[in-house]
C-alpha cells in the first residue's frame, strides 16, 4: 500500500543514504563501533546496490548478519544476528593488512583537509580533553584499499568565550589515523601504504570527495545548505567541484528499511539536537 | 596464601618454558577473592570482553576492594570495565585502543578525569598494533613488523616502536615489541575444574590474551563437567589458565549472552553519577556496590537479586522484549 510510504525523510536518514552510496557491490566492507549511521548504511546498501557486500560488522566480526534491531552498544548479540560466520580479531585486520579489504569508514572530533583524523586527544601542547580513543583506525586507515569519512557534526559551535570550534579544522592536533598527505606533507605513495585513502567525507552540511591533490573538494549541498553555509563552518579553504550538485534523496522503500532497522532511532543519537528538525520531501 | 596457590607453587605440574608456563593442575578452581589475590601492584594487565560484552566485572570490583593499583592497562575497545578501575584510582597507564560508551553515553567520565589529571598516563594503542604485539608472545618472537602506524602520532606516543626497511622487499615497516601482559582476567560462560573454557559468540582478544599473558585468569558463568564442556567445544585450552571461579552475573552490568543482555538502567546510573565527579562516583557508585559488597553476593542483592537479573535474561522472549531492554 503506496499510502503507508514515508513522503519525506530525516537528515539521517539522508546521511545513511549518503554513506551507502559509497560502498561498491561485491567489496568486503567493514563498520567499526560507535556508528550507527555507518551500520544502517551498510545494511542498506546491501539490502539496495550491493548484495555480494561481503558485510563485516564491527566488534562482533560477524560477516553478513541481519541484526534484530540496531543497539547503541556494537558488540550485542543483536547486531550479529544470523552472521553467515565470524571473523577472528587477527583474521580481521589480517584481512585489511593484505589488501583483501575494499572499504572503511572512519570519523574524526577533528578532521582535516587531507582526511587525516584525531580522536585520541585535544591539546597540542598538552592534553586538554581526552577523547575515547581510535579503536583499529590507525592501522585500518593505512591498509583497507578505500575510506569514507563522515560526520554528523559538520556545524561549528561557539564556546562561552565565542570561540569558533571547529569539526574540519586546519590542523589535527593528534593523528589517529592517516588521510592524503601526512603532517609533513608525505603523500601516501610516499609513505607506501597499501590502501588508497577517503574518497568520500560526508556531513550534515555537504558531501566532498578529494581531488588529485588529496585536498577534500565539495561535490554536494543538502537542499537546505549551501556553498556559504559550507564555508562558515568549515577552517580551511577548499575548491569546489564544476559540477556542484544537490545530494541524491533516498526512495520511500530506503526510508522504509531504515526506519525498520533501527527502531529506537540510534542513529540520530550522531546528530546534534538542533539538526534533528531538518526533513527533506520525497518526489 | 591460598591451598590453591600454595599448591601451584610447589607443584612440578608448573613447567616454565621459554618463559611462560604451562598449568597442568586438574582442579583449578578457587574463590574469587583468590583467584583475584594473583593480580599484583603495577601488574600489566589485559581484560577480556570489550565495550559492553562478557567484561569480567565482578572480578574487577573484586580487584578495586584488594586495593591493588598502578596497573598498566593493554587492550582493544573497552568501557564501563576500564572506566570503574580509573573511578577506583586503581590505574597508573592505559594502552587501550578506545574506552568508551559509543552511541549509548559517550565519553568515559572516569577514564576522561584521570588522563585529564594526568593520574593515568595515556598511552593508547591501536588494535592490530597490539594483535601484533600479542601474536609475537605467542610466537616466542621479539617483536612482530606492521605496515600501518608510520605518519600517524602514535609515533611519538610510543617510542619504544622501531623502523625498519625490510631486507627482501625495501619496504619501510614499523616493530612493535612482544606484549606478555603479567594477568590476563577473562570471564566466559562455561568452564570446567581443569581450565578449559568455552566462550559463546565473539571472544574479542581473549584467545590472544590467554596465549600471550604469563598468568590467566578466568570467572565463568557456570561450571561443567569436562566431558560436557569438550563437547561444546574448547574455546581456551585448560594448560593456559592458571585458575578459575565460577561467577554467576560475573559480567554485570555487561552482557553475557544468552544469560543475559546489557543492563542499560544500570549502566546509565553509573554514567551519570560517574559524569558528575569523583566525589558523587565515590559515594554514590563505589560504596554501595563496590565497597561495601564483601562479596558478589552482596553485589547481586544491592542491585536488585535474582528478580533483578530475571529481567535482563527476557531479552529471548521476544524481539519486543529484547527492544525494550534499551529504551
Amino acid at each position: 500500500m503506496n499510502k503507508s510510504l514515508p513522503t519525506q525523510c530525516t537528515l539521517g536518514e539522508a546521511l545513511i543514504y549518503q554513506i551507502a552510496l559509497t560502498i561498491e557491490d561485491g567489496t568486503l566492507a567493514f563498520h567499526g563501533f560507535g556508528s550507527p549511521l555507518v551500520q544502517a548504511a551498510l545494511h542498506l546498501a546491501k539490502h539496495t546496490h550491493a548484495p555480494n557486500m561481503v558485510l563485516v560488522a564491527g566488534a562482533t566480526y560477524g560477516v553478513n548478519p541481519k541484526p534484530s534491531f540496531l543497539t547503541p552498544t556494537s558488540n550485542d548479540w543483536s547486531m550479529n544476528r544470523a552472521a553467515e560466520c565470524h571473523l577472528d580479531i587477527e583474521e580481521l585486520f589480517d584481512l585489511a593488512a593484505s589488501g583483501r579489504m575494499g572499504r572503511m569508514f572512519l570519523s574524526g572530533l577533528q578532521i582535516d583537509a587531507y582526511g587525516n583524523l584525531n580522536v585520541t586527544q585535544l591539546g597540542q601542547k598538552s592534553l586538554r580533553l581526552k577523547l575515547p580513543g581510535g579503536g583499529g583506525g590507525c592501522n585500518l586507515s593505512c591498509d583497507v584499499e578505500h575510506v569514507t569519512i563522515w560526520t554528523a557534526a559538520h556545524r561549528a559551535i561557539t564556546d562561552p568565550k565565542g570561540r569558533r570550534l571547529f569539526r574540519l579544522v586546519d590542523h589535527c592536533d593528534f593523528i589517529t589515523s592517516v588521510g592524503h598527505r601526512t603532517n609533513d606533507g608525505k603523500t601516501r605513495a610516499e609513505m607506501g601504504y597499501r590502501g588508497f585513502g577517503p574518497d568520500a567525507l560526508i556531513t550534515e552540511l555537504g558531501v566532498f570527495d578529494f581531488d588529485d591533490s588529496g585536498h577534500a573538494r565539495l561535490t554536494s549541498t543538502y537542499p537546505d545548505t549551501d556553498i556559504n553555509a559550507v564555508r562558515d563552518n568549515t577552517d580551511f579553504e577548499f575548491p569546489i567541484s564544476e559540477n556542484l550538485t544537490a545530494i541524491p534523496l533516498p526512495n520511500p522503500e530506503m526510508v522504509e528499511f531504515i526506519r525498520h532497522l533501527d527502531p529506537l532511532r540510534i542513529h540520530e543519537r550522531e546528530l546534534k539536537h538542533a539538526e534533528l528538525h531538518r526533513h527533506f520531501c520525497l518526489d | 596464601m591460598s591451598l590453591l596457590r600454595r599448591r601451584l607453587r610447589n607443584s612440578t605440574t608448573v613447567v616454565r618454558r621459554c618463559k611462560l608456563a604451562m598449568y597442568t593442575d586438574p582442579d583449578k578452581r578457587c574463590d574469587l577473592p583468590d583467584l583475584i589475590g594473583y593480580i599484583k601492584e603495577g601488574d600489566c594487565l589485559a581484560i577480556g570482553g570489550g565495550l559492553s560484552w562478557r567484561e569480567p566485572m565482578a572480578a574487577l570490583r573484586e580487584l578495586i576492594r584488594q586495593g591493588t593499583g598502578n596497573l598498566r592497562l593493554v587492550g582493544s575497545a573497552h568501557g564501563i570495565d576500564v572506566d570503574l578501575l580509573c573511578g577506583a584510582g586503581c590505574v597508573a597507564s592505559s594502552s587501550e585502543s578506545y574506552v568508551g560508551f559509543e552511541q549509548d553515553f559517550g565519553m568515559a567520565p572516569n577514564y576522561r578525569r584521570a588522563c585529564e589529571s594526568g593520574s593515568v598516563q595515556v598511552q593508547d594503542s591501536c588494535c592490530y598494533t597490539v594483535v601484533q604485539q600479542l601474536r609475537a608472545a605467542i610466537a616466542g618472537l621479539p617483536f612482530m613488523p606492521v605496515r600501518s602506524i608510520r605518519g600517524t602520532s602514535f609515533m611519538q606516543l610510543h617510542p619504544e616502536y622501531r623502523s625498519m626497511n625490510c631486507p627482501f622487499t625495501h619496504d619501510e615497516l614499523v616493530l612493535v615489541p612482544a606484549l606478555r601482559p603479567d594477568v590476563a582476567i577473562i570471564h566466559a560462560q562455561y568452564g570446567d575444574s581443569h581450565g578449559n573454557l568455552h566462550i559463546d559468540g565473539p571472544p574479542v582478544a581473549d584467545i590472544l590474551f590467554a596465549k600471550a599473558a604469563k598468568t590467566v585468569l578466568a570467572t565463568v558463568e557456570k561450571l561443567l563437567p569436562t566431558e560436557e564442556l569438550s563437547k561444546m567445544g574448547v574455546t581456551i585450552p585448560f594448560f593456559y589458565i592458571t585458575a578459575l571461579t565460577e561467577v554467576r552475573y560475573g559480567a554485570h552490568p555487561t552482557a553475557c549472552y544468552p544469560f543475559y543482555a546489557y543492563d542499560r538502567r544500570h549502566t546509565a546510573q553509573y554514567y551519570q553519577l560517574a559524569s558528575e565527579s569523583t566525589e558523587a562516583f565515590s559515594d554514590g557508585y563505589l560504596q554501595p556496590y563496590v565497597y561495601t559488597c564483601r562479596s558478589h553476593g552482596d553485589y547481586l542483592e544491592a542491585i536488585g537479586g535474582e528478580a533483578y537479573m530475571q529481567r535482563l535474561a527476557s531479552w529471548q522472549e521476544s524481539n519486543s522484549a529484547w527492544i525494550a531492554l534499551y529504551e
